[in-house]
């Protein structure tokens, strides 16, 4: 089979060699059959003017209200983030509102990342009992051990964990004691780092980086995660000046982390002209 | 006789696996809600793939099954790609107080043309499933920057316009490598194995940590050849997706800020040698 491959290999190539030459010339530029669509700086004026859908009723319209709104959130600009969280806030004691975030979570975290991460976020941001329970479940489903290999990681893990972070970030925001618990439980072990990261900044955060939740994760993470106590948050609107002070003080107090210098590659001169022909 | 059944073979063998390529592209069903959110603020501008597609030299033979002709599907792989590059073109804010880099950094690295950042480079696209992108150097004619499935499909965390942007800038950031003759590694330009604290495998770096406000906007291919003044491949992907989560235009949409904050702070958890990177923003849910 190698050497038919390798006797083919010449018809192969020179066959893509002449397809890729031919449509090469005969190259048009990209085309649509839609109509042309305005300037978006029109569009983008016509989508802030969008009224949020109404977080209310039960049943099965508190579940249509609940898709709807997050088709709007997942579209919401910065601007809008307090309407969001406001509204978020009025829906904490309906739990169906809640409860439709979360079987939306789960229904799209294999099949639409982007949109089960608005949902956790806005279950998250609630801050209600039906909530928890949702997240920790979430927190909780184990990690796939198998799976398609992406740059030495299984994507699917890495997707479920990258959710599960989100997850972790609604639980630490509910700031109360049995949230705390599964927060600092999964900094110390959830199996994946990315949440173990998140759950010690998360945890941290919410608790205004005091020195008494220092002392709880120190006493139960990884000795070798002690580091992330200290990782640099870079917060949003922070001035360059604060920023770049306790990034000096992050370099100084772990000169570990200082890499070496670069490298130099072996110098690879171009070939212009290809090797000469065989004697 | 034997040459001709070998040749038929051949092919027959050819058109197989010709055909076979031409199917199996990425999921073309379906695009991520972050991606339509964005597709959806300017509804298919077609100027600016008109204009994107010479700015970031895909050729029609690369493109052809991915939307060349379908344009204005946010489904297929061309579409999603001049999506990224729009969040690139117009999507920063460009905070002199707090972004780590500015728009006219992230476009020379991302688009063809040759610069300080690196030299001509065009963009394709692949139906691998187990890398995110590729830099290929070529000897003759302009070097190759492939993104793959994982970008393009809405199942994966990184099927969204932060996260394949981000790619432009990692794999752009090969070719600034290459350029200046930097070793960054010998497992496809990062260091083998998985060294230090890093998780992945034969993909990761060295964080060089900077001040905000080290380097001025349209500086960022500079260095002192030192760790002092320099960047990996990751770090830059971490940085770019940080500055969209967190210095966005004022119309990039929540689901769009979102991924590329989840990317970026896994990355920075998961990639680094001498990690953990930087965390952007703060973790309150909204
Ligand atoms: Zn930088």
């Amino acid at each position: 089979m190698t050497k038919l491959i390798l006797v083919l290999l010449p018809v192969m190539l020179l066959q893509h060699r002449i397809s890729a030459n031919a449509t090469e010339t005969s190259a048009q530029p990209p085309n649509t059959q839609s109509r042309p669509s305005q300037q978006p700086s029109i569009t983008v004026q016509e989508l802030a003017k969008r009224q949020a859908p109404a977080l209310v009723g039960t049943g099965e319209e508190a579940k249509k209200n609940a898709l709807a709104f997050i088709d709007w959130a997942g579209a919401s600009t910065k601007s809008q983030d307090e309407i969001v969280r406001k509204m978020v806030a009025g829906a904490r004691e309906n739990p169906d509102i809640i409860m439709a975030f979360c079987d939306e979570a789960f229904a799209k975290q294999d099949v639409d990342h982007s949109r089960a991460l608005v949902a956790l976020s806005l279950i998250g941001e609630a801050r209600s009992q039906a909530g928890m329970e949702c997240m920790v479940k979430f927190a909780r489903q184990p990690l796939p051990e198998k799976g398609t290999v992406v740059e030495g990681e299984i994507i699917e893990r890495t997707n479920l964990a990258m959710l599960q972070a989100k997850a972790i970030d609604g639980l630490a925001y509910l700031r109360n004691e049995k949230a705390d618990q599964f927060v600092v439980e999964a900094a110390a072990k959830n199996p994946s780092r990315i949440v173990r990261a998140e759950a010690i900044a998360a945890y941290l955060w919410n608790h205004n980086y005091d020195a008494k939740s220092r002392e709880i994760l120190k006493s139960v993470i990884r000795k070798d995660e002690v580091i992330f106590l200290d990782r640099l948050v870079k917060q949003a609107d922070e001035p360059k000046e604060s920023f770049n002070r306790k990034l000096a003080v992050y370099l100084k107090t772990h000169p570990e982390i200082m890499p070496p210098g670069p490298e130099k590659a072996e110098p690879q001169p171009k070939e212009t002209v290809g090797r000469p022909p065989k004697f | 006789m034997k040459i001709f059944r070998i040749l038929l073979a051949g092919l027959m063998l050819t058109f197989v696996f010709q055909s076979s390529v031409a199917q199996a592209v990425c999921n073309q069903s379906s695009a991520s809600t972050a991606d339509n959110d964005l597709w959806n603020t300017h509804g298919c501008w077609q100027a600016f793939f008109l204009w994107s597609y010479k700015a970031y030299d895909q050729r029609q033979s690369d493109w052809n099954n991915r939307g060349w002709n379908d344009a204005c599907n946010a489904n297929m792989e061309f579409p999603k790609h001049w999506n990224a590059a729009y969040l690139v073109t117009y999507g920063l804010q460009d905070a002199n107080c707090c972004s780590w880099h500015g728009t006219t950094d992230y476009r020379k690295l991302g688009e063809a043309a040759g610069s300080n950042f690196h030299s001509g480079l065009y963009h394709d696209a692949g139906d691998g499933t187990s890398l995110f992108g590729g830099f290929t150097p070529h000897t003759f004619g302009a070097d190759e920057l492939t993104t793959y499935c994982p970008l393009y499909n809405a199942t994966s965390a990184n099927g969204n316009p932060g996260s394949r942007a981000g790619d432009f800038m990692h794999e752009g950031w090969h070719g600034w490598l290459h350029k200046y003759n930097w070793n960054n590694g010998s497992c496809g330009g990062h260091r083998c194995g998985t060294p230090g604290a890093c998780t992945a495998k034969d993909a990761c770096d060295y964080f060089y940590f900077h001040g905000v406000g080290a380097f001025a906007f349209g500086a960022l291919y500079q260095t002192d050849g030192t760790a002092n003044r320099f960047h990996s491949p990751n770090q830059v992907q971490v940085e770019f997706l940080c500055d969209v989560a967190d210095y966005p235009k004022s119309w990039v949409p929540n689901s769009v800020r979102q991924a590329a904050r989840s990317d970026a702070d896994a990355r920075a958890a998961a990639r680094f040698i001498n990690g953990p990177g930087y965390k952007c923003g703060n973790p309150r849910p909204w």
